[in-house]
């Protein structure tokens, strides 16, 4: 089996504010986006851009990932600002072609060049906000190798469309349908929350968040862009699988195996039938969750390494 | 018109369930190579497959057989039988994969006697690639008769990473994809709403029931199956129309018999709107309701043949 990402939760964080940027790797999130986008009044833009170069070290003092959301309108300046060691990724919003995506993809190419970082390791997470984008989303999602994950803004993409979203219903049940559908089948990973806080984030109490995070995850997205630092414990764990889920997989496993020397590949398990895509799930789980174990491992040995060796910056 | 309500699938190489299989009561069975049927005895299960046909179909269901994906050559080559309606295609994701899969049954169609284009080929879509060429697929062959997408198919939850039996929708662009791509192309539509299963359970009898009603009250007409034997007989009952609506399909008929005498286009009555929407959908439940009675009596019979043999 290939290695399976684990990014359940990516923190946003703002370039102008400070303390947020600072204090971004105590949160335990597996990937932390430094917000030069919406985040950032267009005054502090500049400083902002600045910043970022020197953000990337400091932020991924916890073991995660580090990302930039970059400005459409200013990509260029604002990559030339971002590639540097310590990145992971560019969040690349208001992606509405695979152009969007190649000129994004071209840009990176010559500055991975030039200042001798690995070709190819700066991975692109596409954010879709508009009809376009989502109409678009199968030549999107592979117009570059270095698509890693694609997102749904919901919250711009109902601005697009000029809809005002009802407490009670979903508008957005096809769009983030497709989503999963697309990415999937380009084998890249679908991230979103689900309804209401998709498309209206908030904070919430952490079990309201870890629900609507359970759903996303069942409806076939693969993390949580968290607008909130108090989001990340509960989308962490409504993306790592449970120790009851745990436990029936491997009974899964076995019980399959045992249909298996004994002649069938369809057994009843505890009112369920387990046939090979089953067990061929149970297999996902199991990995899985040793792959969230070991991230969250690296993690805490980060962190844990941080705090013997306070940053300079503090 | 096909009455394909219930069907069950069953593991070529268990015997007791195809020698079973035809007391069932079901409208189709579906011989499986696949997901039931271990690796190692793939070989040994194409051999059961000739007579499984003949077995399953006893009691007057329709025999289907569930191929593999990866060995389609062979499977076909020992599937292709008199007797045989229908071969369902699993994980397809590709045109050309149907394109494949009707040049080898028309082979054999011409090799063993059999009607040339009768058999149907039924491509299972259950990954995210198989829903992402929908249209494609279900219009990739005049064999395809009848399309549609599973209501929560344990490979399409697979491929996408997600939980099943949990209580909300999870495949309504799937389906979405599936019903349109089959009336753009005016192919039967298999599907069904969502009722939800959070048990995971195959047998529930009373949630088979619940679910076939509420297909049959959106105007569905085919089942999609199921696993275990408990289901079969609601499924059979959820998906017939009821006396009642017998009865209230007549009185419409009546009444926009009386509007039409009358020169005028529609009429009200109480709060029902009779007009020729509402006359045609009343035509279309009767033809159905017929269609069932039919199917019921041809499989009593072929059931009475068999005991009478014994």
């Amino acid at each position: 089996m290939s290695s399976i990402l684990i990014r359940r939760s990516n923190l946003l964080v703002s370039m102008a504010e400070r303390g947020q940027v600072e204090n971004a790797w105590r949160h335990d999130a597996d990937a932390i986006t430094l917000d030069l986008e919406s985040g950032v009044p267009p005054e502090l833009k500049p400083a902002a851009r600045a910043q970022v170069r020197e953000a990337l070290q400091p932020a991924a003092r916890g073991g995660a990932e580090i990302f930039v959301r970059v400005n459409d309108s200013t990509m260029s300046e604002d990559l030339d600002a971002c590639v540097w060691p310590g990145l992971s990724g560019i969040m690349v919003p208001r992606v509405e072609s695979a152009a969007d995506v190649a000129e994004a993809a071209e840009i990176v190419t010559v500055l991975e060049r030039e200042r001798r970082l690995p070709v190819g390791s700066v991975s692109l997470i596409a954010v879709i906000e508009s009809a376009a984008g989502v109409w678009h989303l199968r030549s999107i999602v592979a117009a570059s190798p270095r698509v890693s994950q694609v997102a749904l803004d919901e919250g711009d993409l109902a601005a697009s469309l000029g809809i005002e979203p009802l407490p009670e219903y979903d508008p957005f049940v096809y769009a983030r349908g497709r989503v999963a559908v697309e990415a999937t089948a380009a084998r890249v990973g679908a991230i979103g929350m689900a309804y209401p806080l998709s498309v209206r984030p908030r904070e919430a109490p952490g079990s309201e968040i870890h629900a609507l995070a359970t759903k996303a995850r069942n409806s076939g997205m693969k993390g949580v862009i968290c607008p909130y630092a108090s989001w990340v414990a509960p989308v962490n764990a409504a993306f790592t699988p449970t120790s009851e889920l745990v436990a029936w997989n491997r009974r899964v496993r076995e019980a399959f195996a045992a249909g298996v020397a004994a002649g069938t590949a369809a057994v009843p398990l505890e009112g369920r039938m387990i046939d090979v895509p089953v067990d061929e799930w149970a297999i996902v789980v199991l990995a899985t969750a040793e792959a969230c174990a070991a991230r969250d491992a690296q993690k805490s040995a980060a962190k844990s390494q941080a705090s013997e060796t306070p940053s300079k910056s503090q | 018109m096909n009455v394909r309500r219930s069907g069950l699938t069953m593991p070529v190489v268990t015997a007791r369930f195809v020698d079973n299989a035809w007391r069932r009561s079901c409208d189709f069975v579906i011989i499986d190579l696949e997901d039931s049927v271990p690796q190692h005895l793939k070989a040994h299960a194409r051999t059961l497959v000739k007579d499984a046909i003949a077995s399953v179909s006893k009691g007057g269901a329709e025999a289907f057989v569930r191929i593999n994906h990866d060995s389609m050559e062979e499977d076909v080559e020992a599937s292709v039988w008199p007797g045989l309606k229908r071969i369902r295609y699993p994980k397809t994701e590709h045109a050309h994969e149907v394109h494949r899969l009707d040049a080898l049954i028309t082979r054999y169609e011409g090799a063993r006697g059999i009607e040339p284009g009768t058999i149907e080929i039924d491509p299972s879509i259950e990954t995210a690639l198989g829903v992402a060429n929908i249209f494609e697929i279900a219009a990739a062959s005049a064999r395809i008769r009848e399309f549609g997408a599973a209501t929560g198919g344990y490979d399409l939850s697979r491929d996408l990473g997600i939980e099943m039996f949990v209580d909300f929708d999870q495949f309504v662009y799937p389906r979405g994809e599936a019903e349109l791509a089959a009336r753009t192309l005016g192919l039967g539509v298999r599907t069904a709403p969502f009722v939800a299963n959070t048990t995971g359970s195959v047998s529930d009898a009373d949630r088979a029931l619940r679910q076939a009603e509420a297909a049959r009250k959106c105007g569905l007409r085919l089942g999609t199956g199921g696993l275990n034997p408990a289901v079969v007989e609601n499924h059979n009952l959820g998906l017939t129309p009821t006396e009642e609506e017998l009865r209230d399909a007549q009185w419409v008929l009546e009444q926009y018999r009386v509007v039409e005498e009358s020169g005028a286009a529609w009429k009200t009555i109480g709060e029902r709107v009779i007009d020729r929407y509402e006359a045609a959908r009343a035509k279309e439940l009767l033809e159905w309701a017929a269609a069932c009675a039919e199917r019921n009596r041809e499989k009593a019979e072929a059931v009475a043949r068999v005991k009478a043999q014994a």
